[in-house]
């Protein structure tokens, strides 16, 4: 038998591949921060993706219009059958509005979780591989953008922020696999609200899982579900989805209902980053530390 | 002329392969197909059977680390997938014959070994939940149906460029 590699070169694949675990291993555990040779790397790689990321943007637009204009007849009837409620609705809304604005200035409140300052970026590369939902955008911590923020379409929800570097930064979609990647939610039906955490996606069904709602609650199919802003940095009252089935969870003590999402994960070519005006709390949302933050606040 | 072309060639596919995956995953029927553009790899196996296996390596090892770092965050996995396909890719060029229609299967098979390697990657570390039989149908099928037109459509286009650089070279030393 030839000698197929030599001792030398034995040794030196054996330190390689000691080497290769060791970096696996490291890099697998979940970094908050990113150093400074990556921070680099990304931020050019970033730059000459948002080049060849402007022809492929105005294809995606084209598709997504055509594939709007085939749906037109029949969104068309839907939406005039609507379109009767809407102006009722509307003149609630707007008497609502001026209500809360009244009473909120009465109490003299401030603050408020719901309003949010939009970050406008443009998505300039997906994950290929696909194996982990992640979307590259053009902006970064020199635009404010931070880990733990929430990215929105016009539609809805569609993830969060997980890491910026100061030219780019990367979501991860709601439809991740992702174990640690929690959202905080209230179901809203009349009159009546339900907390939960949106803990994992049923690929199978397309569809999020809302855990931990109080079995003493009702929830119904069809009741819609926003982000509770009580994560810490989320904003309040953006839209993730609707109910669609309701059952008991693994152990039989809370509830656990499906959520159809109200933005599509295909084909995101602009996409808004929420800044939250209200005080920050970088608490254990999505960051599997598992150390009490709630006092911090107050010491800094 | 040649020379300068093939890195080049090398990191417009890098750039394209993530705007491609931009309209990935497609939806029929009710089911999601995830297409996965594997330009890069395909057109370094190329490299690696037309050209030089060592170079192609060592594209394959630049280009892996460029990809964990911008894309996965996990350091050391395309890093060693894209110089092992690579390396494999090599070592078949004495036994194969080198007509287009061998070496194209052959880049396609090597695909689905990358992917099936990455597949079970990602089930060990927990990352997708998502069995073989599914893998097989939702991914491994339609990446394969799309990367074999890109093949198709592109592999000759390759391989006259890696033989115009095998001429030049040749040239040079003659010189």
């Amino acid at each position: 038998m030839p000698h197929f590699l030599s001792n030398k070169r034995l040794l030196m694949l054996l330190v390689g591949v000691i080497l290769l675990v060791a970096l696996i291993s490291y890099t697998l555990s979940d970094r908050k921060k990113v150093s400074f040779p990556e921070q680099i790397i990304k931020d050019t790689v970033g730059l000459g993706q948002s080049f060849v990321a402007k022809p492929a943007g105005y294809v995606t637009g084209l598709i997504n219009n055509v594939d709007e204009l085939i749906n037109t007849y029949e969104e068309n009837k839907r939406l005039k059958s609507r379109l009767e409620e809407f102006g009722t609705l509307q003149a609630q809304v707007y008497e609502l509005d001026s209500e809360n604005k009244d009473l909120q200035k009465l109490l003299d409140k401030k603050s408020d979780l719901r309003s949010y300052d939009p970050i406008q970026a443009d998505v300039i590369a997906r994950n290929p591989d696909q194996w982990e939902e992640k979307l590259i955008l053009n902006v970064g911590s020199k635009a404010g953008v931070k880990v733990n923020m929430a990215v929105l379409t016009t539609e809805g929800l569609v993830g969060k922020v997980i890491q910026a570097t100061p030219y780019t930064s990367e979501v991860e979609l709601l439809s991740t696999n992702n174990t640690n990647y929690r959202v905080s939610a209230t179901i809203s039906s009349k009159g009546k609200q339900a907390r939960g955490l949106i803990e994992g996606y049923d690929a199978k069904r397309g569809e999020l899982m809302l855990k931990r709602i109080d079995s003493k609650l009702k929830v119904k199919k069809g009741d819609k579900v926003t982000t509770s802003g009580l994560g810490g940095i989320f904003p309040k009252g953006v839209l993730i989805g609707e109910v669609t089935k309701v059952t008991t969870d693994d152990f039989g003590l809370t509830k656990l209902a499906y959520i159809k999402p109200a933005a599509s994960f295909q084909m995101l070519d602009h996409v808004v980053i929420a800044k939250r005006q209200a005080v920050q709390v970088d608490g254990s949302d999505g960051d599997s530390t598992n150390k009490d933050l709630s006092n911090q606040g107050d010491d800094k | 002329m040649a020379r300068l072309l093939i890195p080049a060639v090398a990191i417009a596919l890098f750039f394209l392969e993530t705007e491609f995956s931009l309209f990935s995953p497609i939806e029929f029927s009710g089911e999601n197909y995830y297409l996965v553009p594997r330009f890069l790899i395909l057109y370094l196996i190329f490299l690696s059977i037309y050209y030089d296996r060592k170079k192609a390596m060592w594209y394959g090892l630049a280009f892996g680390v460029l990809n964990d770092i911008v894309y996965i965050d996990i350091i050391g996995l395309y890093t060693f997938l894209y110089p092992f396909i690579c390396f494999i890719a090599g070592s078949t060029v004495k036994y194969i014959h080198q007509h287009l229609v061998v070496t194209t299967t052959l880049s396609l098979l090597l695909v689905a070994l990358l992917e099936i390697l990455l597949h079970q990657f990602f089930f060990l570390i927990g990352y997708t939940d998502i069995g073989f039989a599914e893998f097989l149908n939702q991914r491994l099928v339609p990446t394969m149906i799309a990367n074999s037109i890109y093949l198709i459509m592109l592999g000759w286009t390759f391989k006259y460029l890696l033989e115009a650089r095998v001429l030049e070279k040749a040239n040079q030393s003659i010189l």
